[in-house]
């Protein structure tokens, strides 16, 4: 009896035994693949940035800027309690250097005066208006204002509170021109950033209907009127980690899913679209958290889906402009930040599934959704599994403890190698710090956003999924910004980066 | 399971390769920082020369043109990076010195030779510079790159032959709208538009030809050059064309033109029942032919189902002048409704002073 018990518990504990082991394989895998994935869009992208560099010379910049054919613009920015900082952004957007564009500022319902601050620097006058319902609304427009008697290109339109989403949907109803570049009002954009991102829409106009721009962080940057006049890496070790983490995974990632035709995100902080492709997917979806993100999958799934005359499209990811915004210098509010980000990513995927591995997408469905369910979607969840099942493995003996130290050794000097392999394409590229510490500074952020910063984030990011499945209510936080000029409240975590 | 030994082999190749990169970064910048410096050194003695020049009076430049052309290939090399963004900074007498002292150099027969360079950013550049000197003798050599196998060197070429002043590129132009290695047509449009009258006769060509790219194409470009001389071929366009964009294109261009052959077909492209987009764009055409004949139709118009070309038509109406103003007084004033609120919207911009009379056009060619 005794004998029987003892040789079940036996079996019991070799198959606990097996599966800890298989499970730390697994986990072995995984942390190799997602790596050699990152590595090669770095590489991809490196290839695209070679091309890019030796063509510059001729891309003809300068044309674009003095040319009547230049597409206009309206760049579209949506506020909610931004009085601090609104009147400098709106200033600075006004003096991007681009042909013809006009700036539709849209106060969603804001309770600090934002208006107020806008009416007084540009001597905004209210004016009847009519607004059309291109794309859905909710919130209702309450009142429209235009600066009395000038050529300033501003329109200011007040409404209901109702969501970043429902305000960018008020500024494309209110936009008059076929590109809408959709902005936050906290960011700071490059003076030639309009003209680099509209570049593809001039050269392809019959194929493009979308690009992204580069966000960078803007930590630690010294900003002039407006714009960043010198760029470089944060002093803290939370700032230095985020700007090695934009380079590894937003500006060379994104970089390289372009060029393989797989670019699913563009930045809510600078995107350019084309008008009519926006309305046709019936404008940005309120109920989404990451509403830039589902644009963008939406496009794709829309442009697939419409037939064959609407398959031959591009949306690209752009490098040379950048537009500058400040990240959390906090951990609890990055925690909330990538809280915000992994729910919206898991509501578009669950929202978009049926595109997931199906071949009529085809690259979007065949390797790029496959590849955010695989190293973005689970990739906190087989984070965590490992920070658990591994050290389970060498307690319980499954897995032989001097391979395991060799091997997370060699892993995490892996990742590293994929972080260094982005400062190193950076500098080669843009070179845009240019200070011998921001180098040093990278260093030190390839360290921590491997050993550390990616576990933490893991957690905050586990619990966006869960936010996800289960409906939770939407947060929208308040951070203290500290990063240039004098520290201002705003709203927090409504960009997807 | 994987080895342990190769495991502790990877682990060594990877600390290496991280060591390599980190000594790779810093060559890289120091290379770059070095290359800099070296530049600005070699460059600095001749620097005051090239400045001379360009503040130089006509007779004092040939003297300075001499001696900048005879600089040495190393000191050229380091001093032509500023020469280059000087070129396209300055315009008149500067900009033809600087012209001028390319061609002593040889720039432009050097680039006439790379146009058939295996390298698409050989190719591209030389194309950038020929048109960057407006190299005239080259304008045909350039017409092939139109046809080249890569993208980028095709818009160089269209964008340098726009630049080159010589219509004979018109032909060539038109023609790299259609077939499988294609120009955007927004680059041809600039390109017809930059060669200015001397391209009308080739440029009206283009009306006739059985692709709508290229008809469309030559409307806009003599619609944004002035050619009123053509006005009656493109009122004839707004209204035979079979194709939405060509008609699009001539409504535009005959606002632009600001003839009363104009008027006829833009009234009747307003008319409901013709696509939204043309409605739009004909609506505000008719204000910038400032017509006060289309008042009463652009009136009609301001009840219109489709809420945007309502609101070309109302803001049109702004540039009619005093009838067009009092004809959006009355509908302001008349039956509450969408046409009333249209009205006042126009009428409260004009007020401010802030009219938005760009029409939204949602067709991208």
């Amino acid at each position: 009896m005794i004998a029987a018990r003892v040789e079940k518990w036996d079996g019991l504990l070799g198959t606990v035994h097996g599966l800890v082991a298989l499970c730390d394989t697994a986990v072995i895998i995984y942390f190799l693949a997602i790596n050699s994935g990152y590595l090669v869009l770095i590489l991809f992208a490196l290839a695209e940035l070679v091309r890019r560099l030796r063509r510059a010379p001729f891309a003809g910049y300068e044309d674009a800027a003095g040319s009547p054919f230049t597409p206009p613009i309206s760049v579209i920015m949506p506020a909610y309690n931004e009085a601090a900082g609104i009147t400098e952004a709106v200033r600075a957007m006004l003096l991007l250097h681009y042909p013809v564009f006009e700036v539709v500022v849209v106060d969603d319902g804001s309770t600090d005066g934002s208006l107020e601050a806008l009416a007084d620097a540009f001597d905004l006058a209210e004016v009847d208006h009519v607004v059309p319902e291109d794309v859905p609304m909710r919130g209702r427009v309450t009142s429209l204002h235009l600066p009395r008697g000038g050529p300033v290109p501003l329109v200011v339109a007040r409404k209901d509170n109702g969501g970043k989403a429902d305000a960018l949907n008020v500024g494309i109803n209110l936009a008059r021109y076929p590109l809408l570049c959709m902005v936050d009002a906290d960011c700071i954009l490059d003076s030639q950033a309009l003209l680099a991102v509209a570049k593809p829409f001039s050269d392809d106009p019959l194929r493009v209907v979308a690009t992204g721009g580069v966000v960078g962080i803007a930590n630690g940057c010294t900003v002039e009127a407006g714009r960043v006049v010198e760029a470089h890496i944060p002093g803290d070790l939370l700032g230095r980690t985020q700007v090695v983490e934009y380079l590894r995974a937003f500006f060379l990632g994104r970089t390289g899913w372009s060029k393989v035709g797989g670019l699913l995100i563009i930045a809510g902080a600078f995107g350019l679209f084309r008008r009519d492709a926006v309305v046709a997917v019936g404008g940005m979806d309120p109920d989404c958290i990451g509403e830039d993100a589902e644009l963008v999958v939406h496009l794709h799934r829309q442009l697939r889906e419409r037939g064959r005359r609407h398959r031959d499209y591009r949306i690209v990811f752009v490098t040379e402009p950048i537009s500058w915004s400040e990240a959390p210098a906090r951990l609890r509010v990055l925690g909330r930040q990538r809280r915000r980000w992994q729910r919206g990513l898991t509501e578009i995927l669950l929202k978009h599934r049926r595109m997931i591995g199906n071949p009529r997408y085809r690259r979007i469905g065949l390797v790029a959704l496959p590849f955010y369910v695989l190293f973005e979607l689970l990739a906190p969840v087989v984070e965590l599994a490992g920070l658990v099942l591994v050290p389970l493995g060498v307690l319980i003996g499954a897995v032989d403890a001097d391979f395991l130290w060799r091997f997370l050794l060699a892993a995490y000097a892996y990742a590293m190698v994929v972080s260094l392999v982005s400062v190193a394409v950076e500098e080669y590229a843009y070179h845009r710090f240019s200070r011998w510490r921001d180098l040093w500074g990278a260093v030190v952020g390839v360290v921590v956003e491997n050993i550390g910063y990616r576990q933490f984030t893991a957690w905050w990011r586990l619990r966006g999924i869960w936010d996800a499945l289960h409906r939770s209510p939407q947060e929208w936080g308040s951070m203290k910004r500290s990063g240039f000029g004098a520290p201002e409240q705003v709203r927090e975590g409504g960009e997807r980066h | 399971m994987i080895n342990t030994a190769l495991v502790t082999w990877a682990l060594l190749c990877l600390l290496v390769f991280v060591l390599m990169l980190s000594l790779l970064t810093v060559a890289v910048r120091g290379a770059r920082m070095y290359r800099r410096r070296r530049r600005e050194r070699i460059a600095a003695p001749v620097r005051g020369l090239l400045l001379e020049l360009l503040c130089a009076a006509e007779d004092e430049q040939d003297e300075l043109l001499g001696r900048l052309a005879r600089i040495d290939k190393r000191t050229w090399a380091a001093l032509d990076p500023t020469v280059a963004a000087m070129l396209g900074k300055v315009s008149g007498r500067a900009r033809s010195a600087l012209v001028r002292l390319y061609e002593l150099r040889g720039a432009a027969d050097e680039a006439v030779a790379r146009l058939g360079s295996r390298s698409a950013a050989r190719r591209g550049r030389a194309a950038h510079v020929l048109g960057q000197l407006s190299h005239r003798p080259a304008a045909l050599a350039v017409c092939r790159l139109l046809d080249d196998r890569d993208r980028d060197v095709r818009l160089a070429a269209a964008r340098a032959l726009g630049r080159t002043g010589d219509p004979v590129a018109v032909p060539h132009l038109l023609r790299s709208l259609r077939g499988a290695r294609t120009v955007p047509p927004n680059v041809v449009t600039a390109a017809l538009t930059s060669l200015g009258r001397d391209a009308w006769p080739a440029v009206a060509a283009g009306l006739r030809d059985p692709e709508p790219l290229v008809r469309a194409v030559a409307i806009e470009a003599l619609g944004m050059t002035g050619a009123i001389s053509r006005a009656a071929e493109v009122a004839r366009a707004l209204r035979e064309d079979a194709d939405i964009e060509v008609r699009i294109r001539a409504a535009r261009a005959l606002g632009r033109l600001g003839m009363p052959d104009g008027l006829p077909p833009l009234l009747a492209a307003i008319r409901p029942g013709r696509p939204v987009a043309q409605r739009i764009v004909a609506a505000g055409a008719l204000g910038s032919l400032g017509a006060v004949a289309a008042t009463g139709p652009l009136t009609e118009l301001l009840g219109d189902r489709n809420p945007h070309v309502a609101g070309a038509a109302a803001r049109a109406l702004l540039r009619l002048g005093p009838a067009g103003e009092a004809a959006l007084r009355e509908a302001a004033d008349g039956r509450p409704g969408p046409a009333a609120a249209q009205a006042r919207a126009a009428l409260a911009e004009a007020a401010v002073g802030g009219a938005r009379h760009d029409v939204l056009v949602e067709v991208a060619l």
